[in-house]
């Protein structure tokens, strides 16, 4: 009864009002018609604290032109989203989720995207996924501490492996899921290509980590890493870029080796059974503007995913955005073809490790 | 007719007042019911339903070293947190009933207020003082000492843990100790029993009951502790609810996850049932003296 209604109302303001813009008219990023989502609501799920709050700003615009009433909820669990869509009682209209969601539960819990609703002509190459577009950029980099490797300073993530030449403790990302990069970087260091990568291979790179010795520490939150940096807790700490930034603004006496600094993306997705689609595609369109783009990144620090965008920042920040035409030549690129399908496996042996197997 | 007219209704009305007890439990027990009983039905028909009926959740939760290694991990963790807390709790309940009104406030204060701040918070204030460039790390340095690794230890994990449970062993030790009669130890005492005897023939039989109601209600919570033991611990500290949160958050494995709660709340109960008749039988003992 309700849906058919609104069928009725959707083929009405087809017709009637936005016929021609919304069947002809190619979406243009950033840009929303006036007023068309009036009466609408949309919930828009993403991690909370300064990031979401930039994405909020950076969505403000399209929220006063549009007339949509935006909620915000979170933080992203996949758990729940996963009760939604199987209790066929979704609440979340637009979702950010970390890299490998969308891919690994594309059609499941997530819909494929219809690229003719978007504009993704400004998004950075490589980037747009059946399910996904991305949220943001950013990077997981190795940050060591000066100090102590004064005369001599890793470069790389072979030196993050190698105890022997570069002694001191290592700080990993234990917040969740294993980051696929530092598992390719050190079959690597084992004398494996990650190209080549087998699931028997997993074992041979989480035995790299498991060798750096009980001394290592897992951290579980970037306010953790932040705060091993600035306590000077571990000598070479793999970090988010934002808290990296944070850290050596707060003092902390580290610098990063940005070889090989492991590209990272937050995912927006539109999950499967949502209320109303179209509006839901007009937030991610909206989202990927030149103007939103620069605003999130003043508001976050993070990398904008508009190529266009050029946010207005400060030195510090600047440091440790990773657009840059050098950043890009030195970042690296997990096999995501490799991660989505073994990503239970992945997880099941990084679980062990974490709990001390 | 009349004489019998006084009891006859009488009767009736006991009957229907018989009932009420019940009835004033049914908040209680709906409550239960909704919040515990039906979620706990859940979570074992998923256990043996997901993704097809069977047992294979919980071969697969035996069939894999880490899953048991965290389980047996979790028992120690908990047991030491209990006797940690027993050995700091006794002798502060015990000088709760010792002293005056006014002190007694002030020691009751210092037990509740800590209860009124989130453990999230008195977890990270652990991290301060315990993490390698924290307080004690410091304070030991410069008194010239070599630093203690604490932090991402178990012995961080216990501290902190038995920090934050110390309440639920005080409250209950103290109303148990406030009860016992100080007569009974001055008798003894009069008796000829050296203070030592008197105490452990007299008051510490008769404050077991604390002791256990205590202990089970630390042990119990120490179990499923999860923010603690992620924040105060390393990967040799992990306890099961960091796995059941894995397996459920990040690997969608809702039926692994709940095997795993299963396991710990069986294997909970069957270590409940073998302590039961040691505790019964020191009751017995204690009242019989």
């Amino acid at each position: 009864m309700l849906k058919s209604t609104y069928g009725i109302g959707a083929v009405l303001a087809l017709g009637v009002l936005t016929g021609a813009a919304f069947a002809q008219d190619k979406p243009v990023a950033g840009e929303v018609k006036e007023g068309s989502l009036k009466g609408k609501t949309l919930t828009f799920v993403s991690y909370g604290g300064i990031y979401q709050d930039g994405q909020v700003a950076a969505l403000k615009e399209f929220v006063d032109k549009s007339g949509v009433k935006l909620l915000n909820d979170g933080p992203t669990e996949i758990a729940k989203l996963q009760a939604q869509v199987e209790s066929g009682n979704v609440t979340w209209d637009v979702v950010d989720t970390d890299d490998l969601p969308p891919y690994v539960y594309c059609g499941k819990l997530f819909q494929k995207l219809d690229l003719t609703k978007l504009d993704v002509s400004k998004i950075p190459e490589g980037q747009v996924g059946e399910c996904s577009v991305p949220a943001m950029n950013y990077g997981v980099v190795l940050m060591y501490n000066k100090e102590k490797y004064k005369n001599n300073a890793p470069k790389s993530w072979a030196d993050f492996f190698d105890t022997e030449k570069f002694p001191g403790v290592r700080g990993i990302d234990g917040s969740g899921s294993p980051a696929g990069g530092l598992l390719e970087q050190a079959f690597k260091y084992a004398g494996g290509d990650p190209k080549a990568m087998t699931v028997a291979d997993i074992d041979k790179a989480i035995d790299v980590i498991r060798k750096l010795g009980p001394d290592t520490i897992f951290w579980k939150t970037g306010a953790e890493s932040q705060q091993l940096a600035e306590s000077g807790e571990a000598d070479m700490l793999m970090m988010w870029t934002g808290r990296a930034m944070t850290a050596v603004k707060n003092g902390a006496k580290y610098a990063p080796a940005w070889q090989d600094w492991l590209v990272v993306m937050d995912q927006m997705t539109i999950p499967v059974g949502v209320k109303d689609t179209d509006a839901a595609y007009a937030l991610l369109n909206a989202y990927l503007g030149k103007n939103a783009q620069e605003i999130l990144t003043e508001k976050t620090s993070y990398t904008p995913i508009n190529s266009e965008a050029q946010p207005k920042v400060d030195a510090s920040v600047a440091a440790f955005l990773t657009n840059t035409p050098e950043r890009q030549k030195q970042g690296y690129k997990q096999n995501f073809k490799f991660w989505v399908p073994n990503f239970a496996v992945a997880q099941e042996k990084w679980s062990a490790l974490m709990a001390g197997n | 007719m009349s004489a019998l007219d006084p009891t006859t209704p009488s009767v009736p009305q006991r009957a229907g007042w018989a009932w009420r007890p019940y009835a004033l439990t049914l908040p209680a027990l709906l409550l239960l019911v909704a919040v515990i009983g039906y979620p706990l039905l859940t979570i074992v028909l998923r256990s043996l339903s997901e993704p097809q009926w069977g047992p294979q959740n919980y071969v697969w939760f035996f069939g894999a070293p880490v899953n048991l290694t965290v389980l047996q991990r979790t028992f120690t963790i908990s047991a030491w947190v209990t006797v940690v807390c027993v050995l700091c709790a006794y002798p502060y309940a015990y000088l709760m009933t010792a002293v005056g009104p006014r002190a007694r406030l002030v020691l009751v204060l210092c037990v509740l207020i800590p209860f009124w701040v989130s453990g999230v918070v008195r977890t990270l204030s652990w991290v301060i003082l315990l993490q390698d460039s924290g307080v004690i790390n410091s304070l030991l340095r410069s008194a010239g000492f070599d630093g203690v690794r604490l932090i991402r230890t178990q012995t961080g994990v216990v501290i902190g843990m038995a920090q934050v449970l110390l309440p639920f062993m005080i409250l209950p030790l103290y109303s148990v100790m406030k009860g016992i009669d100080l007569r009974l130890v001055q008798a003894a005492r009069s008796l000829g029993a050296r203070p030592s005897r008197a105490f452990f023939t007299v008051y510490l039989p008769l404050s077991l009951p604390g002791v256990y109601a205590g202990a089970i209600i630390v042990f119990i919570l120490a179990l499923g502790f999860y923010i603690t033991p992620a924040l105060l611990g390393g990967p040799r500290s992990t306890m099961l609810s960091t796995l059941v949160q894995t397996q459920v958050l990040s690997l969608l494995q809702w039926g692994r996850g709940g095997a795993m709660g299963v396991v710990l709340l069986v294997t909970t109960f069957v270590l409940l049932a073998l302590a039961a008749p040691v505790m019964r039988s020191r009751h017995r003992e204690a009242g019989r003296r």
